[in-house]
């Protein structure tokens, strides 16, 4: 027999929630919510809930401010919610998640050129002298 | 104009609602500082300056320009090193948010469960559900008297007909009965005046001695007339 009262009452076939920045804000001055969206809706269009938010720019403190509603976020996993990569790096820094590997291979490189731009910079000094 | 002096890195500071779990604590952030670095470095000509690709004036279907015939398009270099170590780390990264993701599916399913039980084990719940099964007692009790009185009568009924039944079939059997008496009788009577063997010379002898005249005229208004000129 074909089941077909449950295919018939979903409003949404074969997608799934993902947990994403949606870009908001004005010109020159991006904000991004975190929100829980059915995968193949628009970037900013209707989403479920909104799980948080992540300011890209620093503001006078130097500071980049996320806010995130753990107990929402963790319930969407729960239920299935894929998670997408800048908002798991966001994650990872804030402690909810491990540390992606991403973030850790960056910084050793940033740490590696910039540990050989030093000695460059210091053996262009010394011949100098 | 100035050029844009890579500041002191920003950091990015999360303020968080709700238990975090454990994990591992951030070394250096500072995602946004790659593209003004490379910007630098071209300025300063340390450099190739690094191509960066996008689609800017020409879509997918306009030809490519003749400048760029004989570009050789060369995927980024890896270092093999590098490689295997960011590969294990993504190993162990996965397999944490597998455990991660199984823990909070549990955890949504253990609430629900909670949420259930609240509802279905409340003291209005049980004192519904002890009203609605005293109605529904009494419902059964009402329809069952109904439903044993409608049997009753029908047992009354039933007992009835067969007694009349049975009445007219006596009755039936009596007037049979009779009417074949009556006919017996009748029969016994006409008997008397049979002619049988014994009786057959004396009725010829009567018979002769006797001639019977049986015509008779009559008119149309009815008159009878028996005597005749034979006789």
């Amino acid at each position: 027999m074909v089941h077909l009262a449950h295919l018939l009452m979903k409003h949404y076939h074969g997608g799934h929630v993902a947990i994403r920045l949606a870009l908001g804000g004005c010109a020159n001055r991006p904000f991004f919510r975190i929100v829980a969206a059915y995968n193949k809706r628009a970037r900013d269009s209707k989403y479920l809930e909104q799980v948080g938010c992540y300011d890209p720019l620093p503001n006078s403190h130097n500071e980049k401010l996320v806010g995130l509603n753990i107990e929402r976020i963790k319930h969407w996993i729960g239920c299935g919610a894929h998670v997408t990569k800048p908002v798991e790096k966001l994650l990872g820094l804030s402690g909810f998640f491990p540390l992606h590997p991403m973030t850790i291979t960056n910084a050793e490189r940033l740490r590696k050129r910039r540990a050989l731009k030093a000695i460059t910079a210091s053996e262009e000094e010394t011949p100098g002298d | 104009m100035p050029l844009p002096r890579p500041g002191p890195e920003p950091r990015i500071r999360c303020r968080v609602r709700g238990q975090v779990h454990g994990g591992a604590q951030p070394e250096v952030g500072g995602a946004a500082m790659l593209p003004a670095l490379s910007r630098c470095r071209a300025l300063l000509g340390r450099c190739r300056p690094l191509p960066v690709p996008a689609r800017g004036r020409k879509s997918r279907h306009d030809p490519p320009a003749k400048s760029k015939a004989g570009r050789l398009k060369v995927p980024p270099p890896v270092d093999p090193a590098e490689l295997l170590v960011v590969s294990e780390r993504y190993r162990q990264y996965r397999l944490v948010l597998q455990a991660l993701r199984v823990e909070f599916k549990q955890e949504v399913l253990r609430k629900q469960h909670e949420e259930r039980l609240d509802r279905e084990s409340g003291e209005e719940v049980m004192e519904e559900h002890r009203k609605l099964m005293a109605w529904n007692n009494a419902e059964n009790e009402r329809l069952r008297k109904k439903r044993e009185e409608r049997l009753r009568r029908e047992e009354e009924e039933l007992q009835d007909r067969k007694l009349q039944g049975a009445l007219n079939h006596a009755r039936l059997m009596e007037d049979f009965l009779k009417q074949k008496e009556r006919e017996v009788l009748q029969l016994q009577e006409e008997a008397r005046n049979f002619i049988t063997p014994e009786n057959l010379d004396e009725r010829i002898e009567e018979c002769l001695d006797n001639p019977r005249n049986y015509n008779f005229a009559i008119d149309k208004e009815g008159r009878i007339v028996k005597q005749s000129m034979l006789s």
